[in-house]
């Protein structure tokens, strides 16, 4: 009934391992000082992405072998799930406080992020839910209000452990679904304004955050504050140059740039091997977000469509504000770089969402 | 159609997605190239620990190697705060080997910098403090080498020498005056360190090596300024002035020999002695009425226009003078009656002076004046140097220019005086007074730089300087300047006696008593000028308080520095209260019977067995006061 199975998409394969490979050569490179000073091993983060990354790689093609359409059919549940999650997380004792969000649960290195788990299930829920009401969205009240609502009690949960990068990609990806389902112009510029006054009453609501925003603007103002690490990011990337100082060459990584190996990879990056590096990353990305887009208008369905694009959306959005931070375009949210920063969960998760779009590509016909 | 709009919109957001990834390229781009040097400049910045290399700082010596002002090791305390372990042990033990408050010390050793110095307790530290701080091994705690500077000789031409403070900064005298040259310039290693502290791998260091100063040698004597401050400190003792000067130069290039003065203080104890003292300069700074020193120049004046004969000339002098309807007294009541010039000079007669000013004008007087160097600094190599006053040439009337004349209604330094003299006696030149020598390589010893005496031109010409020294010889032989006069050295002076002027007034019984004085007067190879500001218990003149400190000064310097005694000289003209002296004569070869038929005013003291004297001292020719005992020794005749 879904047409002939075919072979996945090998160049998005091949994009996501190239980008796998960078991401442990850098998180390598980038933690070894860190990893000697604290565990007498320089390879303690390298090991366990490169596990992790093995986690990941069976996930991808175990994902990669479900039909899509399971997603659809436990679609609900899954939000149900998440929803209950996102609950308990904010119990402590339960919820686990680490960077000063309640964002965890479980134990030591089995701890997950619901949050992280509520952004894929509100994208297989959304596009269950657009495919199926795509006649209404065109309404306000039928299509567009109760799909952002449901998205916003999300985000409003996932504000209050408080993780604001994870919740904004959630809205930005929810956003392009709606937006690709066909919902109209002129309620996209409404909320877009709803959605300008609202992000400036979060900001208002803690002082921290308008700290946050303005200290992107001009780090120096309190370089040992809110400006700290962007000045720490900054001085990684303007001495790389155009070529870079060279694979394991980076200074920051000495003690400056905290934690170096996770949100702020990407000016290792760009410190060790340039403008060239971190350019020819970003292409990778964007061959990544061409192929995830062409999977999409490829999809044999409407709920294959919104789903491909609601994960490769996700991937890119992630993507544009993990470096629009780390190069001092934006405030520090607090957000991984998919496929390069360290990290179990983010890691298997983003390949997990790989195989669901490399199962949506065996069925896709262009 | 819906799903048109579905493609329509993906292709959008493919295109959005690719125009803010160019968006955060370009970004990335602007990062790297625009912002880049001067990011990498700030992350150097960041990357970079100075480690100070303090240089050592130069020593002064005087002309023959003496060392005047030196260093010596005085250890340092810092600490560097992350890596200390138990701050408030580490600062119990700091506060009771430094003696200071212990709250103090936790403060300094939990200060978030990345090194700190222990200010001011533990710098200069004694080299005991610093073992046991060492013995301590306390990590993080550091002992750095420093150096405090030290004058081996304390209150010892510390005007001159000046200080330097707890940076080895220089902080008056010499030590301000070159401090640039002294000082050197601080090295430092420059290394790249991660951000706990330690050294960043694969980053070279940057050492920038310490610039020693450069070694001061001056053109003091040490022996001339022993000399100098032993007179000082006895003539302090014996008259409790307010202050005294002195000042020796040698008069044919400007290298001043010694410079001393009272009140003095020890440079390693400043802190404790008044401002006033110590800012003060006096040979330099003070400026006062010279009183009749200041007649040389009126003298050199009219000689050089050719104003007077010395010799041939005579002049009457009733004890006063009317100028202009004022009457000036000379300083003796009664006046000195008729004299020739030369005895002018030698009773240093007011009225004579007048004359003399008189027949110059005041135009040509106040030429001669500025062509000394008075009204404009020396510019000796010394802080706070004084200017004096003169009077507007406008606003000089007659009488003005009569106690010009003889020294009066002008102030001047004591280093002018000196400066103007020596012009005077050494054939005409006007010489800039000078203290700094030679500057030193503080390794190899070699002469960097060298100070060549700087004329400043021709004031009088050599026969009218060889008149004065005429003069001023007869002065010291004949005169008012008796007391100054050293048997064989040929000491020619002027006495000065000026009275004190306070908020326009002078004042009562106190005076600036002072003698300037140069030998041998046949070539000068030294000028001493000194100055007693207000003795006590003594008549107040030049030539009985200052003239024998000079005469003193005069004979061990001249000595000390190896001037030959002279065989000619005009001979002392005594008075009842001198002692005589007499020539010893040659005894050597006389039998006792010889002796006993030869009438001595001397006494004989025999030793020895026989008959004739074979030995004698003092040896013949020698001058001894009348009635000394002359030594011989007997022996058989050969």
């Amino acid at each position: 009934m879904h047409g002939k199975k075919s072979a996945p998409d090998f160049l998005l394969m091949i994009i996501t391992f190239s980008l796998l490979a960078i991401g442990l050569i850098m998180v390598y490179s980038a933690s070894a000082i860190w990893a000697d000073y604290k565990f007498h091993d320089s390879f303690f983060f390298a090991k366990r992405q490169l596990l992790f990354a093995g986690i990941g790689i069976v996930a991808m093609f175990f994902f990669m072998n479900i039909d899509y359409w399971t997603w659809r059919t436990w679609a609900k549940v899954l939000l149900i799930v998440c929803f209950i999650l996102l609950v308990l997380v904010l119990i402590p004792g339960i919820g686990m406080v680490r960077n000063g969000s309640r964002s965890w649960i479980g134990i030591g290195a089995f701890s997950i992020q619901p949050s992280e788990f509520m952004k894929m299930a509100m994208i297989a829920f959304l596009a269950k839910y657009l495919s199926e009401n795509q006649k209404k969205i065109a309404s306000f009240k039928q299509g567009l209000l109760p799909s952002l609502t449901l998205v916003f009690i999300a985000f409003g949960m996932i504000m209050l452990q408080p993780d604001l990068g994870t919740g904004t990609v959630m809205v930005g990806t929810c956003v392009v679904m709606i937006f690709v389902a066909g919902a109209r112009m002129s309620h996209f510029l409404v909320l877009g304004l709803l959605g300008l006054a609202g992000f400036a009453g979060l900001v208002l609501s803690a002082p921290y955050r308008i700290k946050r925003i303005t200290s992107f603007l001009n780090p120096w103002e309190d370089p040992l504050g809110s400006g700290f690490q962007i000045i720490q990011s900054l001085y990684a990337i303007g001495p790389g140059g155009l070529f870079g100082l060279g694979l394991g060459q980076s200074r920051q990584k000495f003690f400056y740039l905290p934690e170096p190996q996770t949100d702020f990879i990407f000016a290792i990056l760009a410190e060790e091997l340039g403008f060239i590096g971190g350019s020819l990353v970003l292409l990778l990305f964007s061959l990544l977000l061409w192929r995830g887009i062409r999977i999409a208008l490829g999809a044999p369905d409407l709920y294959g469509s919104f789903l491909a694009v609601g994960i490769i959306a996700m991937v890119a959005i992630q993507v544009m504000i993990n470096i629009g931070v780390v190069t001092g375009l934006m405030p520090v949210t607090g957000i991984t770089l998919p496929f390069l920063s360290y990290g179990g969960s983010s890691l298997t998760l983003m390949l997990m969402a790989i195989g669901v779009l490399l199962n949506i590509s065996r069925y896709a016909r262009y | 159609m819906r799903a048109v709009t579905v493609r329509k919109r993906l292709t959008a957001v493919l295109l959005i997605g690719f125009f803010i990834f160019a968006i955060i390229d370009i970004r990335l781009g602007y990062v790297q190239f625009v912002l880049g040097d001067m990011l990498t400049e700030r992350a150097k910045d960041l990357w970079s620990r100075n480690i100070p290399f303090e240089p050592e700082r130069g020593e002064i010596v005087d002309r023959n190697g003496v060392p005047l002002a030196t260093n010596m090791s005085a250890p340092s305390v810092l600490v560097v705060p992350r890596q200390i372990e138990n701050p408030s042990e580490v600062a119990k033990e700091l506060a009771r080997i430094l003696h200071m408050p212990v709250e103090k010390a936790y403060k300094h050793v939990t200060k978030k910098t990345s090194i700190e110095r222990i200010h001011p307790e533990g710098r200069k530290i004694s080299n005991e403090q610093a073992k046991q701080i060492r013995d301590l091994g306390m990590k993080g705690v550091y002992i750095a080498e420093d150096s405090k500077r030290y004058y081996p000789f304390g209150s010892y031409l510390s005007h001159v020498l000046g200080f330097a403070g707890i940076d080895n900064q220089g902080l008056m005298g010499l030590e301000l005056y070159y401090d640039k040259q002294l000082s050197g310039k601080p090295g430092s290693v420059q290394f790249y360190s991660d951000a706990k502290g330690k050294r960043m791998p694969g980053m070279a260091d940057a050492y920038t090596p310490p610039v020693d100063g450069l070694d001061l040698k001056l053109t003091i004597d040490t022996r001339v300024q022993t000399i100098l401050e032993r007179e000082l400190t006895i003539a302090e003792a014996t008259y409790r002035p307010d202050g005294i000067i002195a000042i020796a130069m040698n008069p044919n290039n400007g290298e001043i020999l010694g410079m001393a003065s009272r009140p003095t203080f020890d440079p390693a104890d400043f802190q404790n002695v008044p401002p006033e003292i110590f800012n003060r300069n006096l040979p330099i700074w003070s400026t006062y009425e010279p009183g009749s020193t200041f007649k040389i120049i009126t003298l050199a004046a009219a000689l050089e226009e050719k104003k007077v004969d010395l010799l041939k000339e005579h002049f009457y002098d009733p004890g006063y003078v009317k100028v202009a309807g004022a009457t000036l007294h000379c300083w003796k009541r009664g006046g000195h009656g008729d004299q020739t010039f030369l005895e002018v000079v030698q009773n240093s007669c007011n009225p004579g002076f007048v004359e003399l000013g008189d027949r110059l004008g005041k135009e040509k007087l106040f030429e001669y004046i500025r062509a000394f160097g008075f009204g404009e600094k020396t510019g000796i190599d010394l802080q706070g140097e004084g200017k004096g006053i003169l009077f507007p040439l406008h606003r000089v009337g007659p009488v003005e220019q009569a106690t010009t004349a003889f020294g009066q209604g002008v102030a001047v330094t004591p280093i002018q005086q000196v400066a103007a003299v020596a012009a005077a006696v050494n054939g005409g030149i006007l010489y800039q007074p000078y203290i700094a020598k030679e500057w030193l390589d503080p390794v190899t010893g070699e002469v960097i730089q060298r100070q060549t005496p700087k004329a400043k031109r021709r004031v009088i010409s050599e026969e009218t300087s060889k008149q004065i020294r005429y003069a001023l010889e007869s002065v010291v032989a004949q005169g008012t300047g008796k007391g100054a006069f050293v048997d064989g050295y040929r000491v020619g002076g002027k006495t000065g006696t000026a009275q004190k002027a306070k908020d326009g007034q002078y004042l009562k019984d106190n005076h600036i008593v002072s003698f300037i004085g140069f030998a041998p007067a046949d070539d000068p190879q030294i000028v001493v000028y000194v100055a007693v500001d207000n003795p006590r218990g003594t008549v107040q003149f030049g030539g009985v308080v200052a003239a024998p400190i000079v005469g003193n000064i005069m004979e061990d310097s001249l000595r000390a520095l190896g001037v030959k005694p002279r065989k000619q000289q005009i001979e002392k003209e005594t008075t009842w209260l001198d002692p005589r002296y007499v020539e010893v004569p040659n005894l050597i070869g006389l039998t006792k019977k010889d002796l006993q038929q030869q009438l001595f005013h001397l006494k004989l003291d025999g030793s020895g067995e026989g008959d004739t004297v074979v030995e004698q001292a003092p040896k013949p020719g020698a001058k001894v006061k009348e009635g000394a005992t002359i030594r011989v020794y007997f022996g058989t005749k050969r």
